[in-house]
């Protein structure tokens, strides 16, 4: 009957290119928080530095015609955008949150104010004029049906993602920095008596946070899509940030959070086509972040707890 | 110097520097700032119906700048106002187009009572997830507005639709009285000013602000005390919540008449960004509440008579709010006020700060 | 050469309005074992942290090597030879012993860290002084001893000539302090040069070749260990002689007040849980609990006062079942609590003495009219209270963040002693405080005993535990491994019980 169709159309191969699509984004920006969070600072400004980004990268790319370079000043404002958040917090005590709020205001303000006068346009922008990140054709798969689907021409970014991961992962658990930075961000005073310059590793942090964030926007802007929308991040940075809890700012594990993310909004979009109210539809990611953030803490107290308990036994000496 | 007029001061510093750099931006694009400015105080305080759209805009903003500083001092970071807003809205909008069957006067009451009853229990949600699971109260309530707005304008468009072409619902059966017509300012400002005004005296004179403030500034401290934290911090999101609510139900029956989707749009982020700017500080929010709708009120005028666009607005409140988040305090005897006031204020940080260490603790 | 390796000349240092340094000289011979005494807040340990570069000098000179350090900071101290073993151990939890001994100093291997590397140079040491360390487990899990033999592997792997160790026996049992002597005088024959900062003069007089002595802020003068006795140097410390040695009253013990059942609590560390412990406090005398630093005592007291869960067992107070009640009804049913940490719990650091005072009593009504505050009635007991307790300074409206170390703790037994509760749990009451505080909270217990409370009282000061209690309880990794009288107790006793041994073992003379 209908039914099994219908979940046969929701449920198919294409939806696992889509919910990896939809959590590109996401994994950028969830990255972003991540590199912070080892320092022990609440990125709660990603939304703010990935939307800097997908402007600057439309910008750059309509006026030069060069997504590359486009990409390469997003980063750049992005690094910008997060160094104004450093100094703040770091120079000048800022409470993260409330700068980070402050970032995310100033984002939305700043871009809506330079599509005013930059472009002379309300709402959204977008034109012929603007060249995408490419997109990768592997011209080996286009005979095999299932592979093909799956694997065939994904965005540039959305391959580079992969291997981004992997990197952040050795450079936080197998290089010296790394091993500074979760010493920071463990306990300060420790790594300053140990002689690492505590303000020096967490400002590294936020620069390389920006140049993600950055590269988060520039992605949802030129390779997501091609074209500018006010507000287009639209709560994706601080999807970045819960699924970031959700991993405990270990990359691989924090992109698994932002797969699930991605599934609940690829789903949510198929559902909509049966006649599912589209605010429902709409809402879906958000109520799974909170549900995925309040169960994962949940858990994550649970085995603290049992961890603690003095009626099991640890492996004391 | 007192501390307050030194914290007056640097409000004052930071607002000039922000104006400042405002005008930075116009410059940029060819226009001349002071005619801009002066435009947007024309455009705020030059004619009635400017006075009125300023106070229009500064009875929400009072009450969602005062819900969000309530929280601060219990610790909470409450993004989510708006949200509590849009809810609060929905549910007057409800209560006042289907509960006809009640007396005028208890109409309204029951319209405002139901708005700070469900905008209650939806703050109640984080605040419970920070409190027994630890789970960021600021993220939680970001993604929650979104729901929020979802789920009224789905009731907006779906159930309770008016049917026609904008998402609104049909009238309410009771109205707030409008003052300074033809704008859209109405009697609820005194309502708000005189809640507002409760809500400080319950804050700094009885237990109930008592235990708050304890909660917010040493929370540990409280539970060793018998305070218990917890609640205390969940009572303190569940005020803030129903003032959310409250700043809903007067938007829905002073400024509209009835629901319309989208009308809480950066009601909710103002008021965090006005409490911000002072830090929470209780007394002069509220202030700082006015100052915005001023800006918002008179940036319309200005994009019409200047062609400065009034996004120019929200890019300075923005900058304001960054540059007053940061601690630079006005050097009048050198180093040593710097440190103290970085040792004050780093424990009146909400709810973030680590006990503060001590020299005296050093041996 | 130069007759020093480090000078200190003329140093000033305050934090805010607090003068921590006012006059400070120090200097330190090559090869020599030169002891930094004081009374706490004397400003030893922020003289040497001066020296360590943790915070800057307001004015002064410091010389190290002969060259004048016009900056500095950790990793210019390091550079210069200077490395600093703190009270509080500067390791990180979650990362692994052998992750914190590099910390800093990495080996690479391209892009990696060569764990091989390091492992073989931190064996080196470990072999050459003899220590006991497991170099891959986390920080969490092993012992304060050990953890700090892990701090001093640090400094010498980061080839440091003079080390400065800051109370490093406060955390030690006596038989592991002789151990970290043993350490120390290796170090020394070496030809590596030690600042040993301590208050037991017992200790410095073993150890040291020099001894300087700073009394609030002050340098006091330095003079050889040959050349002086115990006495000269408390003259020199306090500035005057003093017995803490209060006069123990043997009041009648009453009833039975505190029952501890069977109880296990759960803890961040794993020598920390509590694993079946029981115990009683009766009316009218004074239990210590007496026990290294990290065995559970903090975990203890928690869960008797409701901080902390009580995973199993039962805490009964006053005949009646508190186990696992709410903090607010475990003090109605008699209790008060003068927690370890002031700064954490015990006071409220941004609001008024008078707001802290009047803290438990917020629900009470006896100042509050309704909901409102009763200003009056709040006045008026403050009043009595900076009176009685002697807080200064008398103004009640200030925050307690301007006190100092020994008034704010007056504020805290002010405020828990005044409602004669009858269990008092005082923790750690002394810690961190001035002598004068020291000698009227001491009394203060002994007047709440006399007046009828049971105290259970927790420190780390063998002398206060023996010269205060009646009964002495003693605990190692979460048990109880020996309660006796206090006319039976000794250091030597106490302290091999402490490390997990048990009196007959001493009778034996097995002192491990």
């Amino acid at each position: 009957m209908g039914l099994m169709e219908n979940l046969g159309k929701v449920f198919n191969v294409s939806l696992i290119y889509a919910t990896f699509r939809a959590s590109t984004p996401i994994i950028y920006a969830a990255l972003c928080a991540a590199i912070t969070q080892q320092a022990n600072i609440l990125n709660i400004g990603t939304e703010g530095i990935m939307l800097v980004g997908a402007f600057t990268a439309i910008s750059v790319s309509y006026a030069t015609g060069s997504w590359f370079l486009g990409v390469i000043v997003a980063m750049l404002a992005g690094a910008a955008i997060a160094m104004i958040m450093a100094v703040g917090h770091i120079k000048y005590n800022s409470e993260i949150c409330a700068i980070g709020m402050g970032i995310n205001l100033f984002a939305i303000a700043i871009t809506k104010f330079l599509l005013n006068t930059l472009f002379h346009t309300n709402g959204n922008f977008s034109d012929p004029k603007i060249v995408p990140i490419p997109r990768v054709e592997l011209s080996f798969l286009e005979n095999i049906p299932v592979l093909n689907q799956l694997f065939n021409n994904w965005c540039f970014t959305e391959w580079f993602v992969i291997l981004f991961i992997i990197i952040l992962q050795f450079l936080f658990y197998k290089t010296v920095w790394g091993l500074r930075l979760r010493a920071v961000g463990q306990f300060p005073m420790a790594a300053e008596t140990a002689g690492i310059r505590v303000n020096a590793v967490k400002y590294q942090a936020m620069l390389i946070s920006g140049l993600i964030g950055g590269l988060a926007g520039a992605h949802l802007s030129l390779g997501y899509s091609a074209q500018f929308v006010e507000n287009m991040t639209n709560s994706r940075g601080f999807m970045g940030v819960a699924a970031m809890y959700f991993g405990g700012a270990n990359p691989v594990l924090t992109a698994v959070g932002c797969l699930l993310f991605g599934f609940a909004d690829s789903v949510g979009a198929r559902l909509q086509a049966y006649g599912f109210p589209a605010q429902f539809v709409l809402m879906m990611p958000y109520l799974v972040t909170v549900l995925v953030l309040a169960i994962s803490m949940a858990i994550k107290l649970g085995a603290e707890r049992k961890r603690e308990s003095s009626l099991v036994t640890g492996d004391s000496h | 110097m007192s501390q307050s007029m030194k914290n007056l001061l640097k409000v004052v510093i930071t607002m000039v520097l922000s104006l400042v750099i405002g005008a930075i931006f116009i410059l940029s694009i060819g226009e001349n700032p002071i005619a801009a400015y002066g435009a947007l105080l024309k455009g705020a305080f030059g004619t009635k119906l400017g006075i009125g759209t300023t106070i229009a805009g500064f009875t929400p903003l009072l009450l969602t700048s005062i819900a969000f500083a309530v929280a601060a001092q219990a610790g909470a970071f409450n993004v989510g106002v708006e949200g509590e807003v849009i809810l609060g809205g929905i549910t007057a909008a409800y209560i006042g187009i289907h509960w006809g069957f009640l007396p005028a006067p208890l109409l309204y009451l029951a319209c405002f009572a139901g708005a700070m009853v469900v905008a209650a229990a939806w703050a109640f949600i984080p605040a419970a997830l920070k409190a027994y699971y630890n789970v960021s109260e600021v993220c939680v309530t970001i993604l929650m507005n979104t729901v929020a707005l979802y789920i009224g304008s789905y009731l907006v468009s779906g159930p309770m639709s008016a049917g026609v072409a904008t998402p609104q619902t049909d009238p309410v059966l009771v109205t707030i009285p409008k003052i300074l017509k033809p704008s859209s300012a109405n009697a609820g400002v005194f309502l708000a000013i005189i809640i507002v005004l409760i809500v400080i005296f319950m804050l700094y004179k009885t237990k109930w602000g008592y235990k708050i403030r304890t909660v917010g500034t040493n929370p540990e401290h409280a539970d060793y005390v018998g305070i218990d934290a917890k609640k205390t911090f969940i009572n303190a999101m569940l005020l803030s919540g129903m003032l959310g609510g409250i700043a809903g139900c007067i938007e829905v029956l002073g400024v509209h008449g009835y629901y319309l989707d989208g009308f809480a749009k950066d009601l909710g982020t103002n008021g965090m960004l006005a409490a911000l700017i002072v830090k929470s500080n209780m007394a002069t929010t509220p202030l700082m509440a006015f100052f915005l709708a001023v800006l918002k009120s008179g940036a319309m005028a200005m994009q019409q008579t200047t062609g400065v666009p009034k996004a120019i607005v929200d890019t300075i409140s923005a900058i304001f709010i960054i540059i007053a988040t940061m601690e630079f305090v006005i050097q009048i005897k050198g180093r040593r006020q710097k440190e103290q006031a970085a040792a004050v204020s780093s424990g009146e940080a909400p709810g973030t700060a680590p006990p503060v260490e001590s020299e005296e603790k050093e041996e | 050469m130069r007759e020093y390796v480090v000078e200190m000349n003329h140093i000033v240092k305050s934090f805010g309005e607090v003068r921590a340094v006012k006059h400070g000289e120090f200097t330190l011979r090559k090869g020599e074992i030169h002891s930094l005494i004081g009374e706490n807040g004397a400003g030893k340990s922020t003289m040497m942290k001066l020296l360590y570069g943790m915070y800057p000098i307001d004015s002064g000179e410091i010389i190290i090597n002969g060259e004048t350090m016009k900056k500095l900071e950790p990793k210019i101290a390091i550079d210069h030879g200077v490395g600093m073993v703190h009270q509080e151990f500067m390791l990180v939890n979650d990362l692994t012993v052998l992750e914190n001994v590099i910390l800093g100093f990495e080996p690479k291997k391209g892009l990696t860290i060569d764990f091989a590397k390091a492992r073989k140079e931190v064996e080196h040491y470990i072999e050459q002084y003899n220590m006991d360390i497991q170099l891959d487990k986390k920080v969490s899990q092993i012992s304060v001893g050990e953890a700090q033999r892990v701090e001093i592997i640090k400094t010498l792997m980061r080839g440091v000539e003079i080390i400065i160790l800051d109370e490093p026996t406060a955390v030690l049992t006596p038989q592991e302090t002789k151990k970290l002597f043993e350490i120390l005088f290796n170090l020394k024959a070496e030809g590596k040069s030690l600042v040993f900062i301590s208050h037991k003069l017992n200790e410095v007089m073993e150890i040291s070749d020099r001894i300087s002595v700073m009394r609030q802020g002050e340098y006091m003068g330095t003079v050889d260990k040959d050349k002086t006795t115990p006495l000269d140097l408390t003259k020199r410390m306090i500035g005057r002689e003093v017995f803490l040695n209060i006069d123990k009253t043997y009041s009648k013990v009453g009833q039975t007040i505190l029952e501890v059942k069977d109880v296990w609590v759960p803890a961040l560390k794993e020598s920390s849980k509590i694993r079946g412990m029981s115990l009683h406090v009766n009316e009218g005398e004074i239990v210590g609990i007496a026990g290294i630093d990290g065995n559970g005592q903090s975990e203890l007291i928690e869960a008797i006062t409701g901080l902390r869960k009580v995973e199993k067992g039962s805490v009964i107070l006053n005949g009646k079942d508190i186990t696992n009640l709410k903090p607010r009804k475990i003090r109605d049913a008699g209790m008060a609590h003068i927690p370890e940490d002031r700064n954490r719990r015990g006071l409220n650091r941004s609001m008024s003495i008078e707001d802290n005072l009047i803290a438990v009593e917020i629900d009470s009504g006896a100042y509050t009219k309704g909901a409102l505050m009763n200003i009056p009635a709040q006045d008026q007991y403050s009043e009595e209270m900076v009176k009685q307790f002697d807080i200064r300074p008398t103004d009640y409206k200030l925050p307690t963040s301007s006190l100092s170390g020994g008034n704010a703790q007056k504020v805290v037994v002010a405020r828990e002693v005044s409602m004669k509760k009858k269990l008092l749990i005082a923790s750690q009451p002394t810690r961190g405080v001035d002598i004068g505080a020291i000698e009227s909270i001491r009394n203060t217990l002994e007047v709440a005993k006399k007046d009828g409370a049971g105290v259970l009282l927790v420190s780390a000061e063998l002398e206060e535990i023996i010269s205060l209690s009646d009964r002495i309880i003693v605990i190692h990794e979460g048990k109880i491994t020996g309660e006796m009288p206090a006319s039976e107790a000794n250091e030597n006793n106490l302290g091999l019980l402490m490390m997990g041994g048990t009196v007959e073992e001493e009778k034996g003379g097995e002192a491990s």
